[in-house]
């Protein structure tokens, strides 16, 4: 028996360019950026300057009593679910045993842990929020999107900081390729500028500060004046669905999922190793049974951190070889921001822009490329070309998990 | 506005109820309001009248019926009533 193919039937994005796929789409496009100069509530004593952050109406979707009991992160993982399901069409009354959630967040509730530690901490109330706990964990986002949709199939909640939603979406495709789901709505959210969590990354110094000119312009990866990463918020959401049962009921099929790598570094809790990283892009390859040259855009993790962009740079040539100054690459993050725990899922999102466009995301900002980062980069502008057949988004998180995600036009 | 007023304001918001619908003698669960949510509900309840329900007499509450005649003992043993 072949193993079963998984396509991707809708999709939802809740991020700093936009609330809907088409919204970040055209953002892409656009290359209109989300990062701005963050206000003296958020920003506080922590240092931190700018920052993506996404403008949420929970009110189109939740009722206030209800928005005001879930944390933010899972606020916009209900968005960005809600509109994946609907665009998906998928009637899951008729079995929802066989339909699951996959989810990743790095965080989990940053929002609710905050303000109950800065009441006790800094209030000296020890009276929190009986609803504390169930806001807060790691799992809240994933769960209460198996609630609202009423998703009884397999559940999993991944947290390995940057490629905890990409890792999601893989092992969602695993589940159903192994016939254990039918279908998954696979994704991430991440909601962390709170005053302390950006302390805390301020400490690491890995923060872009704001550009002297223009704040949105703080991230710029591949550049050779790449100073850090601007963190982001956002949450983005997949159908993913047993392609023969999606193609009998009519279903829109965005793409087809075909290659899933996972390695992990295993050499430092931070920096990344290229090795790790060629692994789980090869390992995609093979799953796909793709050559490199195959590949006609890779979204690049991209943080624009000094070291970070010049070790993705030398995989994607260990693995591409020649092909590498073909492939176009390019890191969406100086547009959105770095979601951490949602990057993934989101920038899966964005490299579907080729495939269902024919548009190449750019690396916005990318004005005097680094010679260390030797790539076929796709600076400033988006670009028209035909759409290619196959895309791939990397992840590469802190804790050297690395996630490669493949997908093909349907 | 009355303690049962003032507690019936307090659920139609939480529980996004009406507050003329709703029911005094009515059993919390037939109002939709599970267990973790009269919790979270009740804390909120005692930060508005700054009094506090026990462990013990929480579990005697199954009515907002109930959770009023909680709230004014409470009310009167403290000397605001």
């Amino acid at each position: 028996m072949t193993q079963r193919r998984v396509a991707v039937t809708g999709a939802g994005v809740i991020s700093p360019l936009g609330c809907t796929l088409e919204d970040f789409h055209r953002a892409l496009c656009d290359a209109r950026p989300g990062i701005r100069r963050l206000g003296p509530e958020i920003v506080q004593g922590s240092g931190v300057q700018v920052g993506a952050l996404t403008d949420w109406k929970p009110a189109a979707l939740l009722a206030e009593g209800e928005a005001a009991n879930l944390d933010r992160a899972t606020q916009f993982a209900l968005g960005a679910a809600a509109q994946a399901v609907a665009a998906s069409g998928l009637d899951i009354a008729r079995a929802p045993e066989r339909v699951g959630v996959y989810w990743g967040t790095g965080l989990g509730g940053a929002h609710t842990l905050e303000t109950a530690y800065k009441q006790i901490y800094a209030a000296g109330q020890w009276r929190t929020r009986p609803l504390t706990v169930v806001m807060a964990m790691n799992n809240a986002a994933g769960s209460n999107v198996a609630v609202r949709h009423g998703l009884r199939g397999p559940f999993a909640n991944y947290a390995t900081a940057c490629s905890s939603s990409a890792m999601a979406l893989g092992e969602a495709m695993r589940t159903i390729q192994a016939g254990r789901a039918d279908a998954i709505v696979a994704g991430g959210s991440e909601a962390l500028l709170t005053p302390a969590t950006l302390a805390a990354w301020q400490a690491l110094r890995t923060l872009a500060p704001a550009d002297a000119g223009n704040a949105a312009a703080s991230c710029k990866p591949f550049d050779r004046r790449r100073n850090g990463l601007v963190l982001g918020e956002g949450a983005a959401a997949f159908v993913l669905e047993d392609y023969s049962r999606a193609a009998a009921r009519g279903a829109p099929i965005l793409a087809v999922l075909t290659g899933y790598g996972n390695s992990c570094d295993a050499v430092h809790i931070s920096r990344p190793d290229r090795d790790g990283q060629v692994r789980a892009m090869r390992e995609a390859l093979a799953e796909s049974t793709l050559a490199p040259h195959a590949i006609g855009y890779i979204n690049a993790h991209g943080t624009a951190t000094a070291v970070g962009d010049v070790v993705e740079a030398e995989a994607i040539n260990a693995v591409f070889g020649e092909a590498a100054a073909q492939v176009p690459v390019s890191s969406t993050k100086s547009l959105h921001g770095h979601l951490l725990g949602s990057a993934g899922a989101l920038e899966f999102a964005a490299a579907l822009l080729p495939l269902l466009r024919g548009w190449l995301p750019p690396t916005g900002f990318l004005e005097d490329p680094d010679p260390a980062c030797k790539l076929r980069h796709v600076p400033l502008r988006a670009e028209r070309v035909d759409p290619p057949s196959a895309v791939m988004s990397n992840s590469f998180a802190f804790g050297g998990s690395n996630v490669v995600l493949i997908a093909q036009r349907a | 506005m009355d303690t049962l007023a003032r507690i019936k304001d307090l659920a139609s918001k939480e529980f996004s109820l009406d507050a003329q619908a709703l029911d005094p003698g009515a059993p919390l669960d037939k109002l939709g309001i599970d267990s973790l949510s009269f919790i979270e509900f009740m804390f909120k309840v005692e930060e508005e009248f700054g009094v506090s329900v026990s462990d013990e007499d929480l579990k005697g509450i199954r009515t907002l019926g109930d959770l009023e005649r909680h709230i004014a003992a409470a009310l009167t043993a403290a000397g605001k009533a």
